[in-house]
């Protein structure tokens, strides 16, 4: 057990691919246990719902590791895996017959997940309170502008790694988020919220 | 294209630069007005605040029982996995079968061979219907390799 929590910390993904190639078991849990939270918190996120959310990550793994076999070493893990979560997403979508476009997620269910870190809870009430306001509204953002948000201001995926999550030009990157931020800074002040 | 701040360059170029992914002289032209003009000042400020709240913020996630407990196999292990069963079944009919028709050859009279056929189509039907069966429910399962 220590030496694979060692592993985690230790080798880079690229390392822990080579392993998993190779047939090591304790490399795929180690990549495992290193992006199974990343591919939950963007399901969550786009889902709006901890049980969807669940059942999105485990797939995703799933599929990620039954593709392994195909997966171009010189390929990030993070941006891959990532692709096949918004695969999901949108393959759950369709199978309950919503248009992506048409549905928000349920700002009060995904601000009711955040919890809080800081080791003085009760002094960062207030940044908690902002927290939860500003999930709210990205919660109100369509799904176009909420996902681009979510992989760069949560995520925070390089412009080339959006390129490829999102299979849109680098260039388009940049504006399509400007537009996602300042639509996300009118809903706040909509709210009554200033940042 | 010309703003009412007097901003030369697509505005978008504020996030880029909040990001820090334009190349320099990009970077260069957003820094130079920034400092003369409040309103693209206060968007800056304003992109990065909210930044720092959602990058800050942390949500429940699964505990490692919830997942689970190993990484399914990649195709390959699998692939070795799948090819076992059908190759030793062959390597058992091949046997049964060189067997078979040593007995059928010593037999001395129609009984003998008659016991052995029942005994063979009594055996093949069996596994026919194991393998039907096993086939339904691999179907069936697509988690399997998941709850394995
Ligand atoms: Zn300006």
């Amino acid at each position: 057990m220590t030496s694979a929590v060692a592993r985690d910390d230790e080798a880079t993904d690229r390392e822990l691919i080579d392993q998993a190639h190779a047939g090591q078991r304790d490399a795929q849990d180690a990549l495992a246990r290193r992006h199974r939270q990343g591919a939950f918190l963007l399901a969550l996120q786009m889902l709006g719902n901890r049980d969807d959310a669940m059942d999105v990550a485990q797939d995703a793994m799933l599929r990620f590791f039954t593709t392994l076999d195909s997966f171009d070493r010189e390929h990030r893990v993070q941006p891959w895996l990532f692709t096949i979560v918004r695969n999901q997403v949108r393959d759950l979508w369709r199978r309950r017959q919503r248009r992506p476009g048409d549905g928000l997620v349920d700002g009060e269910a995904l601000a009711g997940q955040l919890v809080d870190h800081s080791a003085n809870p009760e002094a960062d009430l207030r940044r908690q309170q902002l927290r939860k306001s500003v999930w709210r509204a990205v919660a109100t953002l369509s799904e176009t502008k909420r996902e681009i948000i979510v992989l760069r201001d949560f995520h925070d995926l390089s412009y080339n790694d959006i390129a490829d999550v999102l299979k849109i030009p680098i260039g388009t990157v940049m504006s399509r988020l400007h537009g996602a931020r300042k639509q996300l800074k009118a809903k706040l002040k909509e709210g009554g919220r200033d940042v | 294209m010309s703003e009412p701040c007097g901003r030369t360059f697509d505005e978008a170029l504020i996030s880029g630069y909040v990001d820090g992914a334009l190349v320099q002289g990009d970077a260069q032209r957003v820094q130079i007005h920034l400092e003369d003009c409040a309103s693209c000042r206060a968007l800056v400020d304003e992109i990065t605040s909210v930044r720092k709240v959602t990058i800050s913020s942390a949500f429940a996630t699964p505990a490692d029982h919830e997942w689970p407990a190993e990484a399914p196999r990649s195709t390959a292990s699998r692939t070795a996995r799948r090819l076992g069963w059908p190759v030793l079944a062959a390597w058992a009919i091949l046997v049964a079968g060189v067997g078979l028709l040593e007995a059928w050859r010593d037999a001395d009279d129609l009984l003998e061979r008659l016991i052995l056929v029942a005994g063979v189509s009594g055996l093949s039907l069996l596994f026919l219907s194991v393998l039907l069966d096993r086939l339904k429910a691999s179907k069936s399962d697509r988690y399997q390799e998941v709850h394995k």
